[in-house]
Formats: structure tokens, sequence, C-alpha cells
């Protein structure tokens, strides 16, 4: 049981990731404040019923997650996409490119995504998760965290090569 | 695997540990090694992921969300504490209620003190002000006042108490029981508006439990009053004055 875990260093450990996929899911600082509260008052009365201590983290995160979509109330039932192996042309993004956005445009293409894909993605990029765990937090299976990183993650390069070449230019030419 | 099915894997590959235990990701990853187009494109793939990544993880964490985190959850276990503890709390204040209460209703009726009590309570009743319920200077007319209200009216006064003179009576009452409350003046200089000096109670002897056996008067000083107490017959006597215990040997 994870009864020894002490609250404030558990807060102290967790807080900082659990809100930035927090607000990648709902970009409102608001939003994204409460949800990450609101995960650690789960833990607070639920947290002593988790056996592997191990576990903690990915407990967290499948909380947040899973009260972010009860906050959205939204009763869909996620399809499951294979990998599509035929996409062999994948759009190419040059570094340079995505180096001049800043984190505020980068979520705001995040967001342009399903939502579906949305969550996935995030953990992808903000924590050293292997998909398995992935798959744990969404509680999806492997398969799916996988098929869903592959559209969602070629849906947001698409979104940023569009966007950085419509980008206007930051400095008006000499 | 060929190049095409490389780049599909590596796709989802981000530079670091977490992919590079999956085997379908190391036998990519080991192609790009014989592959100069692929390991091209894996290089720009793995610098897009590095930014990509850093942007995520520079989302800015509001200051002080830490501590607010950790505060409400220690003010909402407080209260839950609180409301834990309710019924423990109504639990306990049930049982010093009724230990209050029974110590109330029993006190007057059980143990030594009951003589005590009722000399207390009336030196209180002289001390803190009454109303005389007859005022007169006729032994008699008290006595007749007494008996019709069925309060003790066959008292029998001690001779020296006979010569003082009596000012009034009132009824007061002890466990269901009336008390004669006679009252005199010793014809000591007395303040402004006060009329009495000296009080004698009587009430039967079986009101009080743990009364005194008859024998010579108990003498206690109960506030400001010196007390004696007796039995004489069926009633129990208590008087008292301002003064030492010569003042009220003299009167007894």
């Amino acid at each position: 049981m994870a009864k020894g875990v002490d609250f404030e260093s558990l807060v102290t450990r967790h807080y900082q990731p659990l809100y930035q996929f927090a607000f990648s899911l709902t970009r409102d600082e608001a939003d994204a404040c409460d949800l990450t509260q609101q995960t650690f008052c789960i833990w607070a009365a639920k947290g002593h019923q988790l056996r592997d201590e191990t576990k903690v983290k990915t407990w967290l995160f499948t909380t947040l997650h899973r009260e972010f979509l009860g906050a959205r109330r939204k009763q869909i039932r996620f399809p499951q996409i294979e990998l599509d192996h035929a996409a062999a042309e994948l759009p190419v993004v040059p570094p340079t490119s995505l180096n001049q956005l800043d984190t505020a445009q980068v979520l705001a293409v995040l967001a342009l995504l399903d939502e579906t894909y949305r969550a996935p993605v995030a953990l992808f990029y903000l924590q050293d998760y292997s998909y398995l765990e992935i798959a744990e937090i969404l509680e999806v299976p492997i398969g799916t965290v996988k098929s869903r990183l592959a559209r969602g993650l070629d849906r947001l390069h698409q979104l940023l090569t569009r966007g950085t070449a419509t980008r206007p230019p930051t400095q008006p030419p000499d | 695997m060929n190049r095409d099915d490389a780049k599909n894997i590596l796709l989802l590959y981000r530079p670091g540990p977490a992919d590079a235990t999956d085997p379908q990701v190391a036998a990519a990853l080991a192609l790009t090694q014989q592959d100069a187009e692929l390991a091209r494109w894996f290089g720009e793939h793995c610098a897009r992921q590095e930014i990509l990544r850093a942007k995520f993880q520079q989302i800015p964490v509001p200051a002080g969300l830490k501590e607010q985190i950790i505060s409400e959850q220690a003010a909402r276990e407080k209260a839950a504490v609180w409301q834990r503890n309710i019924p423990l709390r109504v639990v306990a204040a049930t049982i010093v209620a009724s230990l209050i209460l029974a110590i109330l209703w029993l006190r007057p009726q059980g143990g030594d003190n009951t003589l005590a009590i009722y000399r207390n309570r009336m030196v209180g009743t002289a001390l803190r002000g009454y109303a005389m319920d007859l005022a007169t200077n006729n032994p008699a007319q008290i006595r007749a006042y007494l008996e019709l209200n069925r309060a003790p009216a066959d008292y029998v006064l001690p001779g020296p108490l006979q010569n003082v003179a009596v000012t009034g009576c009132a009824i007061e009452s002890w466990q269901d029981a009336k008390v004669s409350m006679i009252c005199f003046r010793t014809g000591k200089p007395l303040p402004p508006g006060v009329q009495n000096d000296l009080w004698l109670f009587v009430v039967d002897r079986a009101s009080v439990k743990s009364a005194p056996s008859a024998g010579p008067p108990q003498l206690a000083k109960v506030n400001r009053l010196v007390t004696a107490v007796w039995i004489q017959g069926d009633k129990l006597y208590l008087l008292g004055t301002e003064g030492d215990a010569q003042t009220i040997r003299r009167l007894l």
C-alpha cells in the first residue's frame, strides 16, 4: 500500500509535470490548477488503496486524465485506430522553423488536435513515459496508444508546418 | 524491415531511454546505421522531437501552486477530522451534560454535605435579600401565618431568643418542604434600610438528610454569619447572625 507516501513530498515531486499535462489538455491556467489540485485531493482520499508505490506517478496522471474527461462530460467511446503502415510519406518540418515557435503556439496547435490524440501526444513529449506507461495512464491498449500517437504526431507536425509556413515575420524586412 | 517501415516506427521515437528498449525501435535504429537517407531523416526527426519536447516542458507552472495544494489539503483534513469527531463530541457533550444533571439532581439529597448545603442555602437567603411575607412584631401573628400556610409553626424558641424582637417572617422551601424563616432584630445599630440581623430557619428534621442527632448546637461560620444548628423534637433549627461564637451562644 502507498500509505507511507508523504503527501507534501508527493506534491513536491509531481505537481509540476501534472500541471503541465493538465495545461496541455485544457490550455487554461485556472482549469489546469483545479485539475492538479483535484488529482492530489483524490490521492489524499484514495491513494492508500494503491498497493504498488512505484505506480504512484502513473496513478496520478491517470486520475488527472480521468478528471479531465469527467469534467468535459464527454461520453465518447474512443475507437481503436491501428497504425497505418501505408503512411510512408511523412511531412518534413524543418527543425529551425519549429525553434521559432514558443510554447503557447505549440500548445495552440496541440489544441487543434482531436481530444483523442491530445493526451497521448502531451504525455509523449512531457514525460519519458514508455508506450506501455502511456497506455496505463490513458487506460487503453498499447496498440491504441501507438496508433493515436502516430496519428496525433502526424497531425501535429502537419499543423506546425502549416503554421510556421504562414507565420508572419516578427521583424519587418529592411 | 525497409526504410518506410523504419520511418513509421521511428516516428514515435523520442531521443532518450524510454523507447530504445522497444525491439522494433531497436531494429529500426540499427537500420539507420546502414541507410544514409534514413539516417538523415532520422537526424532531423530527432531534432524536431527534442524541440517539441523542450517546448512542452517549458510550460510555466504558476507560482504558489504547490503551497496552495498543500495548504488546501491540510484545511480539508482539518475539517474532515472535525466532522469525523462530531459524533464523539456529541456523545461527550451528552455524557458531560448527564453528569452535570445527575450531580445537580443528587447533590441536595445525598452525602454528608446535605446539612452544609441546607445551611449555605439558608444563609445565602438571609444575606442576599428576601422579602418578608409578613412584617410584624407580634410572635403570635407569625405563628398563625406560618400555620395557615402549612409551614412549621410549632417551633420552640430557646429562652434568650424569646427576648429578641421579631420583625416578621417568610416561607422558604427545601426539597419540597417548607422552611419557616423568622426574622429578628437584636437591637444593634443597623445600616439604613436593614431591618433584621438575626434569622431562625425551622424545617422538618426529615427533610434534611444527615441532620445532626439531638445534642448541643453545632456552630459553624458561613459567609458573614455564625450559625448554630440543633434538633428539637421533629424540627431542625438553624439560627444565624453576624458575629462570633459567643454572640450566638448568648442567644441559645
